[in-house]
């Protein structure tokens, strides 16, 4: 079992470096908007943004338990990845629901980086989504940096509640 | 470039003491004007040689070897030694009324420039004449003089409507460093977010912090605000259609409109030195990629590859060739800085010390200043040419998010200490750090305009 997981990734980086390099002369400073879709591994999977929500969609906040990440990681935890299919047994059922997945960072560190790592939670999540086979255009991700703690405490317990991502639906 | 962090052989700074009579003031010096011969602007790399140069090679490997024996406690005034500086004597500058705010800025701006500290008269280098009075207007005479060369330097009358007292003196104070062959800093001012209102909004202050004016009212949570390179702009992210999206404001009408509001996040926000691009990072493609982008719109065209990374904080070099950015690419955990050409091609890292290298600002100096995690956030200042960097701050508390000022010596930055944040000013020569800002809540991301 162990052993087939790697060899799924050895295969996969490989398919990585293949394209990335295959694709480099067309990317770098070509000009071209949009991105190099499909190569770079599963949360680059051909899955570019959709969308934002309307503002006046009707957003449902709190409905789903927040996925929780180790100190300046972006990685789904086995321990968390329950969660996060709680989520896509939900949206793929509802006709017409979206999902915003809402990246947040402890206090620690700059701002703009925070801001960036954040999106990479949502986007860490995203991707998963997206494997457990949510459309890719039905998940929006959007971060919060360090701006928006839940927990106010300097100490690793409050960091801990606050690497996280939230679930938010739309319709 | 390289000569950045050599010993300098430049010459010593006129520190000698001249006993000669400057009590008949300036009476029978040379006028100047025409008769100055042009004065070579010196640059920081000399600049630093010449704060610097004083100290023999010798003489600098016995204050390490100082470093190395002294308690913790010795070290911190050795280090706080702070850089050479001229005499001067300004006891016969007056003012009066509303024009004492003009002397007491004028001479609080000539301190902080670094090169001078004031002296009794009898014995200073340079002597600072003239009064200033307000009715109405301001009205002020300036006379500047290097004592120890028998000229004259600046001799000028000011006027400036009322209230525009701090301005007039930033204006001088930059006149009598220009006087001198050092470029001034004080008609600069300052972006940053303050916390005063209880929420974030991004406020405009003097290069001393004072004259702090509230530029937004959102409610609404910001980043990164930078100045537009003609100093009435400025871009910053912020949330106000609920995503991170980049908004360039007017100053001046307080007008504002949107820089980019792509699906994801919006950041980065940083306009080109000649005006008419802008940098971002973006992740509508559904990873983060650095783009440029017309600031007035159309499609961004983006120069790093896809991956798997964080990135944020781009800083266009001077020349507008080059962008320095924060990705995490190498590994998760720590960002470094790296430098990508504006047409593409292969990034190149810059940093390697230091866990978290973050916040670069590329000055008009050609070096970039950072923030460094090494315990605790300090700013650093690297030459991009030989990747030599050299840490500015003593290590007592969090320095982050440095912003050159325009004289290519001192930084303004955010320091933390005790989870509250101000605004302080570093000199690159060993001054210790000023704090600018006195009002109460938090103060963070300055960013300096020139003008």
């Amino acid at each position: 079992m162990q052993s087939k997981r790697w060899m799924m990734m050895l295969a996969m980086g490989l398919v990585c470096v293949a394209a990335v390099s295959g694709c480099k002369k067309k990317t770098a400073g070509s000009g071209s908007d949009g991105g190099i879709g499909g190569v770079t591994g599963a949360d680059l999977n051909g899955s570019g943004l959709g969308g934002r929500p309307d503002l006046n969609a009707t957003e449902m906040a709190g409905q789903f338990v927040p996925v929780y990440f180790d100190y300046d990681s972006a990685q789904v935890k086995e321990s968390e990845r329950a969660k996060v299919e709680a989520v896509a047994e939900h949206i793929k059922k509802a006709s017409g629901v979206g999902v915003i997945v809402e990246g947040h960072c402890d206090e620690r560190g700059s701002r703009e980086y925070n801001l960036s790592l954040g999106e990479r939670r949502a986007q860490g999540v995203r991707a998963y989504l997206m494997t457990l086979g949510v459309d890719a255009a039905r998940i929006q991700t959007k971060s919060m940096g360090k701006e928006k703690p839940v927990a106010l405490g300097h100490d690793e317990e409050s960091w801990a509640k606050n690497r996280r991502a939230e679930f938010v639906l739309f319709k | 470039m390289g000569k950045f962090w050599r010993d300098g052989r430049g010459h010593r700074p006129r520190l000698q003491k001249e006993s000669s009579a400057c009590s008949a003031a300036v009476a029978g010096f040379v006028e100047a004007g025409s008769n100055t011969p042009p004065r070579r602007q010196i640059g920081f790399f000399q600049g630093l040689e010449k704060g610097v140069g004083g100290f023999s090679k010798a003489w600098k490997i016995a204050l390490v070897l100082l470093l190395a024996v002294l308690p913790a406690s010795a070290q911190v005034r050795v280090v706080k030694g702070g850089s050479a500086k001229a005499t001067i004597d300004w006891s016969r500058l007056v003012a009066g009324g509303a024009a004492t705010e003009f002397k007491r800025v004028l001479e609080d701006d000539l301190i902080h420039s670094g090169w001078f500290t004031p002296a009794a008269p009898g014995g200073a280098e340079f002597s600072l004449v003239g009064s200033a009075q307000e009715s109405g207007a301001l009205n002020a005479t300036i006379q500047f003089a290097s004592v120890t060369q028998r000229q004259w330097l600046l001799s000028k009358q000011y006027t400036a409507e009322g209230g525009a007292a701090r301005r007039l003196a930033h204006k001088v104070a930059d006149e009598i460093l220009a006087a001198i062959g050092r470029k001034g800093m004080f008609s600069g001012r300052i972006v940053m977010i303050g916390t005063r209102s209880g929420a974030k909004e991004l406020y405009v202050s003097d290069m001393d912090g004072g004259n702090l004016s509230q530029i937004t009212s959102d409610h609404n949570i910001c980043l990164g605000p930078h100045w537009a390179p003609d100093g009435n702009r400025i871009t910053y992210t912020a949330f106000l259609k609920r995503y991170p999206d980049v908004y360039l404001i007017d100053l001046a009408s307080r007008s504002r409109r949107v820089v980019a509001s792509y699906p994801g996040m919006n950041s980065g926000g940083a306009v080109s030195p000649d005006g008419g691009m802008v940098a971002l990072i973006l992740s509508k493609e559904g990873y983060q990629a650095l783009y440029v982008r017309a600031l007035g719109g159309g499609v961004p065209m983006r120069l790093t590859d896809g991956s798997r990374a964080a990135l944020a904080s781009p800083c266009w070099s001077p020349d507008g060739s080059h962008i320095v950015y924060v990705s995490d690419q190498a590994s998760t955990a720590h960002p470094q800085l790296y430098m990508i050409s504006r047409s593409g091609g292969a990034p190149r890292r810059l940093t390697s010390r230091g866990s978290q290298n973050v916040a670069p600002c590329w000055g008009a100096n050609g070096l970039i200043a950072y923030a460094s995690l090494q315990g605790r956030f300090q700013i650093c200042v690297m030459d991009p040419n030989t990747l030599d960097s050299k840490m500015i701050t003593p290590g007592d508390a969090d320095y982050e998010d440095p912003s050159w000022a325009s004289d290519g010596r001192h930084i303004v930055c955010s320091r933390t200490a005790g989870y509250r944040s101000r605004i302080y000013l570093l000199d690159t020569l060993g001054d210790p750090p000023v704090a600018l800002s006195e009002v109460s809540g938090d103060w963070y991301s300055p960013s300096v305009t020139a003008k």
